[in-house]
């Protein structure tokens, strides 16, 4: 198989050379060269130990699927997810309450967020994921299409809701990241006396 | 009545000697402290808390009659109030006298028999001396009066107080089953002051003001401790409660495919000899075209799956078998357990009625008037949870009966009543699981026709409806109330301010409350309560497609209406049930949900619950009526605090979450809606030619009455017996198109039953309609094999199933 391109042996051998100082020159850093590395370590070490995400600094939340957004909730508020089999609906409740589904024993009442923000409800949605949420004194399910996972977002990448999020969407958003990703203020939907059914015949 | 008292005082004995053991410890340890001359401002407070000690032991012990220690906590409280006003200084000698002053009353509480009078004396003397200051100035040392009598006396009793009061105290927190709201002193030594001393107060003792203290919460906390362990015991028994229902589900499910794997062997069967046939075909032919050959080997499948399926049959069976034994093993357990866990929870309603004595008292005597309070069958017992949710709508009632029952002492010696007037409370229990309440007055009686000038008044009914009221209802208006800023009650002189949150109170707790009064003679308020609350029975309906429960307790009759029945009297729906005229509405448009078109088309049959509430009724269409069941209420949750008709939920033994439906909101709803009357469809009159007629053979009462009533409402003539024996006899003296026997009965079973009438020339053509309980299945295939035309599940038992099978029978 031999052809007319012959080999240039000489100039594979300048190579070998040059690669072989070159890895000789790395391995044995002059003392410039240590104390550069060890100075630019310590400052990125020194920078990054100020950067190391603190539980102040991080927002646990659980990115869910809501119609065609992406939604998170602060995980210090969910209780568990919940995967949908059956609900009950209940008569004579507001229609954001979607009915009640038996938790281990436990009675929960499940709550349509799309309703309650009175959001276009024309999507064929999956709704197939209840997020039970939960503060010391309220606690109920909502109702999501999916659950993409648990993250924790930086607070400081987490800006204030854009003015495109009008209405009571825009008055339950904590805020939004660089992502579009918007974060509900859970403790706000929870402590919000509208959530609340607590209605006499006649009253 | 007496023996109602010496019960009563004995158990104020026993609760004054929990209160009086607070005191004393209190006193103890503000003793102890004032010993170790805490900084000024701290020892007033200690001062000051002693004082009030010894006061309201002092008041305590003569509300029940001990002298004794009346007489020692008199002075012993002086020394106290010039300690307060610093007439008095501290000294080591003052706080030892004090501290076998303590000893001794502890000794007179605990162990009065081993207690000399003259140490009471003694102890007395001393106190009286220390009040003075005279010891003070005799020999501060407290060494010097080592040899006084008193001290002397003290050093007796020091010691032997110790293991006693160890021991009483050990007696009294666990009276018997640990439930008992109040102790019941077994103690010998407590019931002979009592004897020897109260005869005659007797219950006036009770109403001595100091008594307040003993009477509200000693006994209640001694029992507070052991109620959250028996609450947090409860909810786990309850959740048992689930476990049963699971494997009873469980049973039902496994014993359909029973039947499913049943019919196909009987299919099988049938089939098998034309298989046996084919075989034969293909061996006489040989296997020598591809075709047999392909039929052989589909032969051979078929044999095989004929064996895995009978042999998947046979340890099915086997399973349901067991499955359906350890159904009733467990719900043997399970309702054992909750059984006596309601047992445990059970209080005697002397408890709550203990408060009132003192109640009426001091009531009637702020508004000027006299009055006693009796109480009988205190003893009754009745769930811890109810009795404490009866504890103010019956102090609401007592307090109406104080304010707007009973006359002014002049009034009523006009009328010659006796100046005092009588409030009484009445508990009785009755069979079924409920209690029956009633407080009654002696008083003026309620004036029927200013109820309804008042209720008028307020648009609650119409001037023609009021003079349409028979008394008893009239008088019912009292517990209606229109939004709460107007109600009636105030109109009618207060009587009925909260009369509507009693009855919402005694609803919820799914009791009745109905009021009779007699003009000049008095009011009396009927209660009527379950005993237990932890489960109940609840029947199953669908709704709109959709299943709830409602308390069978609320249901009055279960029933089937023909369209054509309901009549509209002033412009409302009403239907005749039993004589008696009820308004009907659809059960769908009181939850507001749309009719199913089931019930609204061409059906003119529909079935109907009638709910009876405190002397309301009101019949319900609903879809259809599923059966019954054992229920137990959870809450909907923190986000649902109340909803409209709906009172809470449930689990099915299927998992299925179900709302159970609030009976009294329901009423109330059903009024407020005004059903449009072309919603009804128009009624195409189903002419029955000619009435065919049933015989019902079944042992149970009541199943009898519901078969009967479910047949005889869809256009049957219905004769029922109540055995084999009897039906054949019927048989052969009536004919009868149709047959609907139970298997289990006496004498002659169903099974027996429908051989007997398949070998009579005569009967042989008569359809026989088996109703079975699934625990029987034996006897149901038995049955079919003896030549029953059908057989219907009781627990999947439902009036249109029944009533369409026995339509495609006749």
């Amino acid at each position: 198989m031999e052809d007319e391109t012959t080999i240039d042996w000489e100039q594979i051998h300048r190579r070998l050379k040059a690669v072989e100082t070159a890895i000789g020159r790395e391995f044995i850093p002059t003392e410039q060269n240590k104390k550069e590395i060890l100075r630019t370590r310590a400052e990125q070490l020194a920078r990054e130990d100020g950067r190391e995400p603190t539980a102040e600094e991080t927002l646990e939340v659980i990115e869910f699927c809501l119609a065609t957004e992406t939604y998170a909730l602060e995980m210090a508020y969910v209780q568990e997810v919940y995967s949908l089999k059956e609900i009950t609906p209940l008569p004579c409740v507001p229609s954001f309450v979607k009915g009640i589904v038996n938790v281990r024993g436990q009675i929960f009442s499940v709550i349509d967020l799309k309703e309650f923000f009175a959001l276009p409800t024309e999507e064929l949605a999956a709704l197939n994921k209840v997020i039970i949420m939960h503060t010391d004194d309220m606690e109920f399910g909502i109702l999501v299409d999916n659950i993409i996972g648990g993250r924790s977002v930086p607070r400081k990448a987490i800006q204030p809701a854009p003015s495109t999020l009008t209405g009571v969407q825009g008055k339950y958003a904590k805020g939004v990241t660089s992502e579009r990703l918007i974060i509900l203020d859970a403790a706000k939907i929870l402590t919000d006396r509208r959530m609340i059914v607590n209605e006499n015949v006649g009253g | 009545m007496s023996l109602n008292e010496e019960e009563f005082l004995k158990r104020l004995l026993a609760t004054f000697v929990i209160e009086a053991d607070e005191h004393l410890s209190a006193i103890t340890s503000g003793l102890i402290e004032l010993e170790k001359s805490p900084p000024a401002d701290k020892q007033a407070t200690i001062i000051e808390t002693a004082f009030r000690e010894a006061h309201s032991m002092k008041g305590a012990a003569r509300a029940v009659n001990l002298m004794d220690v009346e007489s020692m906590c008199q002075p012993f409280e002086n020394i106290f109030s010039a300690l307060k006003r610093q007439q008095l200084d501290i000294s080591p000698a003052l706080i030892d006298v004090l501290f076998d002053a303590l000893d001794v009353i502890a000794s007179v509480i605990h162990t009065p028999e081993g207690v000399e009078p003259v140490q009471i004396s003694q102890v007395i003397k001393a106190l009286k001396q220390a009040e003075t200051g005279q010891f003070e100035s005799k020999e501060p040392p407290s060494m010097a009066i080592v040899d006084d009598a008193p001290q002397a006396q003290a050093k007796q009793t020091l010691s032997p107080p110790e293991p006693q009061s160890a021991e009483s105290t050990e007696k009294e927190p666990k009276p018997d089953s640990g439930v008992e709201p109040v102790p019941e002193p077994v103690d010998s030594e407590i019931k002979a002051p009592q004897e020897s001393k109260t005869p005659p107060k007797k219950i006036e003792a009770k109403k001595q003001k100091p008594v307040t203290e003993i009477e509200k919460p000693v006994a209640a906390e001694t029992i507070r401790i052991s109620t959250a362990k028996l609450d947090s015991l409860l909810l786990e028994i309850e959740e048992m409660l689930a476990a049963k229902l699971v494997t009873h589900q469980r049973a039902i499910e496994l014993q359909e495919i029973v039947v499913m794997l049943d019919l196909w062997q009987k299919e099988w069967r049938k089939i098998f000899p034309e298989v046996r046939k084919i075989r034969q075909l293909i061996d006489e032919n040989g296997t020598g075209t591809g075709t047999s050959r392909a039929i052989g080997k589909l032969l051979n499948f078929v044999d095989l799956n004929r064996t895995q399926a009978e042999l998947i049959a046979a340890r099915l069976k086997k399973t349901a078998k067991s499955t359906e034994q350890d159904r009733r093993m467990v719900g043997g357990m399970v309702d054992n357990l909750l059984e006596d866990m309601k047992g445990a929870l059970m209080m005697p309603f002397s408890s709550l009625l203990e408060i009132f004595p003192k109640m009426v008292r001091d009531l009637s005597r702020s508004v000027g008037k006299q009055a006693d309070f009796v109480s009988e069958g205190g003893e009754t017992e009745i769930d811890r949870r109810i009795l404490e949710e009866m504890k103010d709508p019956l102090i609401h009632l007592i307090r109406n009966c104080i304010d707007h029952g009973l006359e002014e002492p002049s009034e009523r010696e006009n009328s010659r009543k006796p100046q005092r007037g009588t409030i009484k409370i009445d508990v009785f229990q009755k069979v079924s699981g409920k209690v029956r309440v009633t407080v009654s007055d002696d008083g003026a009686g309620i004036n029927i026709n200013r109820v309804k000038e008042a209720a008028i008044k307020h648009g609650i009914v119409s001037k023609s409806e009021a003079d349409a009221l028979d008394p008893q209802e009239a008088m019912s208006l009292i517990f209606r109330s229109s939004v709460s800023t107007n109600p009636i009650v105030t109109e009618i002189s207060g009587r009925g301010l909260g009369l509507a949150i009693v009855r919402e109170k005694v609803e919820r707790l799914c009791g009745e409350i109905s009021i009779t009064s007699v003009p000049g003679t008095g009011t009396s308020f009927q209660i009527i309560l379950p005993a237990t609350l932890a489960t109940f029975r609840g029947i199953l309906i669908q709704v709109a497609n959709r299943i709830a429960v409602v308390r069978t307790l609320s249901v009055a009759q279960a029933l089937r209406v023909k369209l054509d029945e309901i009549k509209t009297v002033e412009n409302k729906e009403t239907v005749l049930i039993n004589g008696q005229v009820i308004p009907i509405v659809w059960l769908s448009d009181v939850l507001e949900l749309p009719r199913s078109t089931g019930s609204n088309g061409s059906k003119s049959v529909m079935p109907v619950l009638v709910l009876h509430l405190s002397g309301e009724q009101m019949a319900f269409v609903v879809d259809r009526i599923l059966g019954e069941q054992e229920v137990l209420v959870k809450s909907l949750g923190k986000q649902l605090i109340r909803v409209r008709n709906v009172a809470g939920a449930t689990i099915l033994g299927s998992g299925q979450v179900v709302p159970i439906l609030n009976v009294s909101d329901l009423l109330k709803s059903a009024v407020r809606i005004h059903p449009g009357q072309a919603a009804r469809p128009v009624v195409d009159k189903k002419s029955l030619t000619e009435t065919k007629s049933v015989l019902v053979a079944e042992d149970s009462i009541t199943s009898r009455m519901l078969l009967k009533n479910v047949l005889e409402a869809a256009g049957y003539n219905v004769k029922t017996c109540v055995d084999g024996i009897d039906a054949l006899t019927a048989l052969k003296t009536e004919k009868y198109d149709l047959i609907v026997s139970d298997i289990e009965m006496p004498r002659m079973n169903g099974f027996e039953l429908t051989v007997q009438v398949r070998a009579d020339q005569n009967l042989a053509d008569i359809p026989v309609v088996l109703v079975t309980s699934l625990s029987s299945r034996e006897d149901q295939e038995k049955g079919i094999d003896a030549g029953a035309d059908a057989y219907i599940v009781k627990s999947s038992f439902d009036q249109t199933n029944l009533l369409e099978i026995i339509e495609g029978l006749v």
